[in-house]
């Protein structure tokens, strides 16, 4: 999935820079703010910035948030991670120009990026102190409007070897060993209904998901014959995101886990399936879930276009 | 950190000695010529395959068995592999489900690790599962069910094998090329699961009375009502054999002299929740990953090496005894077929149902406690490495056990921590 580099110049339009924000976000890590190397003439910085929100609020680790889903229930999340890919600009004739990711060997590798919005606090205990919240690449110089990514891993990477991939494929906590791959995103939380852990509370931290998740990635990638690699995924659960109006100079793309369990009742979950959402089939925590993040689930199309990401 | 002393491997080493066992004699000439590894294997036995990037060396399997039977592994240290796989029960754990750090119990049982090495998948219901290094990561670090609990916490794990000296000395051997390129490749999820792979492939059974009557001509390893259970279990009364058969006595085997491996999942009609052969929604069957319903109750079938000590039985321990396993479930086509209702639509088409009489049933039971290998199940080579140590986490691990104290138990049985090798 290598994005051809560099990419055709748009002759026929206008340079318009798009200048990098450099994305100075509280706890950010110090790696990987400038353009990739070999960044030729005609290419740019960018930099889209994400911001993490519950509701309208910002996201933080073992803060409380009120009002949330269906019951209205109060949550407390522990962890909230997402990998985005195939980052592109859309310009004003709608093409879609790929934005070359620089490969800071922590948060980005070849066109995926880890987006890390937990600091490692309170009940995040299994995160990591460092957070992510920006994409940062180049990309042709020219005039561009809109801006389009997946939310996922392509499948060759998602289904490789975890044990030996680079950074940032290879945290446990983004890992999916059961159904193979990563976790897409990984939003834990405790809620009103459902406390983190069934047990007394480990006082080295907590993290366990076992109250109310969001885990999405891919499922049911048997092959036919049970016995070869899998080759395709009949549940990809991948997700193309298009913002048609966006400017990455002046404004952010809100990630609101909110948006997504809106339609779900985080305080209780079905018996004998996983807690929240985890993609699996036949769950019936997930028809809302899914349906918020705009994918068909249980033979059910989607309703409509994912409402995670909007631009702001 | 519990302090420890450096001594494992020549305590090894001299306990080897002591326990003269001709599979340990052969181990222990291969190390003395350099680390190149011969499986200990009676010639009837063809070897495993072994991943190419993960070769089996004595120092890979010495590794393994020392973080095999580490609780630090877990992220309070109240478990370690060895928790809920116990040697003197074939590596199973005697429970129906297994409780993991926070206390909550995954949906099926601790699976016996004899013979591994010949298993082409490896749980009960995911086709996808083939390789052990990468197995290893779900009771680390899976997040449901909670097991180890270690997800996110790699980083400390790490720091804490670097700043043990056993564990410094025994990376170094087993991966010296890894030890070259630096301490980050050196302690890595690579090293950790290749290492924790290699132990498992060492753990192998071929030692019971029904090998010693039916490979090594001993007419007398075995009495007369496993030879009676034996002429029923390999007969077409009760089909047994048709997915239990072969010499690891699972449907499921590759090994080195097999041109392809063997995959068996089968439904046998232990559930049947809508009358159209579902089984229950935490243990679907490899519908889960096939989507096809078709495969709905599919569940691989596990070797019956050990049996007679893996108790309680099928995928879920919903069954105590071997007893009734035959009795209440097979017997009957599959135990969804109770109080007169129909059986699963999807078993087996082996699932037939048959008479039989109690007396029979004792028969195959002798039959099935003649695989029970007694030398592997107290095999000092697999045994727990470490000194002796007294628990540092177990009195708060046994206070929230809330599934009948099994974390607990499993510390206090026999040997606490499973010493068997340290005395």
């Amino acid at each position: 999935m290598n994005i051809p580099y560099p990419p055709r110049p748009l002759a026929a339009f206008a340079v318009a820079l798009l200048l990098s924000a450099c994305g100075a976000m509280p706890g950010g890590p110090s790696a990987g703010s400038a353009p990739a190397a070999g960044a030729s003439s005609g290419a740019v910085p960018v930099t889209v910035r994400f911001v993490a929100e519950v509701s309208g609020r910002p996201f933080a680790c073992g803060q409380r948030y009120d009002g949330v889903g269906r019951t209205g229930s109060t949550i407390t999340p522990s962890d909230y991670r997402l990998y985005v890919s195939e980052v592109h600009l859309i310009d004003a004739a709608g093409r879609a120009v790929p934005v070359s990711l620089a490969q800071d060997r922590v948060w980005q590798l070849e066109d995926i990026a880890l987006l890390d919005f937990e600091d490692g606090t309170g009940p995040c205990r299994n995160g990591t102190p460092a957070t992510n919240t920006t994409v940062r690449g180049t990309a042709p110089a020219g005039s561009y409007v809109g801006l389009r990514f997946t939310l996922g891993v392509p499948f060759a990477r998602n289904h490789g070897d975890p044990t030996t991939a680079p950074s940032p494929l290879n945290l446990t906590a983004m890992f999916w060993n059961w159904q193979g791959g990563y976790k897409f995103v990984k939003f834990d939380t405790a809620s009103a209904g459902r406390p983190a852990t069934t047990a007394a509370p480990d006082p080295r931290g907590g993290g366990s998901a076992s109250g109310f998740s969001v885990h999405l990635g891919s499922t049911v990638c048997a092959s036919a014959s049970r016995t070869e690699a899998p080759s395709s995924c009949r549940n990809p659960n991948r997700v193309t995101v298009q913002l048609d109006r966006f400017d990455p100079s002046r404004q952010v793309v809100v990630a609101d886990i909110g948006a997504v369990l809106a339609g779900a009742n985080v305080d209780v979950n079905a018996p004998g399936t996983s807690p929240g959402c985890m993609s699996f089939p036949n769950d019936p925590d997930c028809p809302p879930v899914m349906a918020a993040l705009g994918l068909a689930y249980g033979g059910v199309p989607a309703p409509g276009p994912q409402r995670l990401f909007s631009a702001r | 950190m519990r302090s420890r002393r450096p001594r494992a491997a020549a305590g090894g080493l001299r306990r080897l000695g002591v326990a003269a066992l001709a599979a340990a004699a052969v181990t222990l000439l291969a190390a003395a010529g350099g680390d190149t590894w011969r499986w200990p294997l009676p010639a009837w036995v063809p070897p495993p395959v072994v991943p190419a990037d993960n070769p089996m060396s004595t120092h890979g399997v010495a590794l393994g068995r020392h973080l095999f039977h580490d609780p630090r592994l877990s992220r309070d240290g109240t478990m370690s592999c060895a928790t809920c796989h116990e040697q003197a029960r074939a590596f199973t754990d005697g429970r129906a489900v297994s409780p993991g750090v926070t206390g909550e119990a995954g949906p099926r049982s601790s699976m016996s690790l004899a013979n591994v090495a010949y298993l082409p998948v490896l749980t009960w219901q995911n086709p996808q599962l083939r390789s052990l290094e990468v197995q290893a990561l779900i009771p680390l670090f899976g997040e449901h069910p909670v097991e180890m609990g270690m997800a996110g916490r790699e980083t400390q794990l790490f720091e804490v094998l670097k700043a043990d000296p056993v564990y410094r000395r025994l990376f170094a051997r087993a991966f010296p090329d890894a030890a070259r390129q630096g301490e980050a490749a050196l302690f890595s999820l690579s090293t950790l699961t290749k290492a924790l792979a290699a132990f498992q492939r060492s753990l192998l059974s071929f030692d019971s009375p029904y090998d010693r009557y039916r490979y090594g001509g001993r007419k007398d390893a075995i009495g007369a009502a496993a030879r009676r259970g034996e002429e029923l279990f390999f007969g077409e009364r009760l089909e047994c054999y048709h997915c239990h058969g072969g010499f690891n006595f699972t449907d499921n085997l590759k090994h080195a002299r097999a041109p392809f491996p063997e995959v068996g999942f089968h439904n046998t009609g232990l559930y049947d929740e809508d009358g159209r052969g579902a089984y229950p929604k935490d243990s679907p069957g490899i519908v889960e990953h096939t989507g096809d319903p078709a495969d709905a109750g599919r569940i691989r079938t596990p070797s019956l090496r050990n049996v007679a000590v893996t108790a309680p039985y099928m995928h879920d321990g919903s069954i105590p005894t071997l007893h009734e396993v035959l009795r209440s479930h097979y017997a009957i086509a599959g135990r969804a077929a109770r109080h007169g209702r129909a059986a699963n639509p999807l078993r087996s088409e082996f699932i037939v149902g048959f008479e039989i009489t109690d007396a029979e049933i004792d028969d195959v039971v002798a039959f099935l406690e003649s695989l029970t290998d007694e030398r592997f199940l107290t095999d000092p080579a697999h045994g727990d490495p470490w000194p002796r140590r007294e628990s540092a986490a177990g009195a708060g691990a046994c206070g929230r056990d809330q599934a009948g104290g099994g974390v607990c138990r499993t510390k206090s049985t026999g040997m606490p921590f499973g010493s068997t090798t340290a005395k």
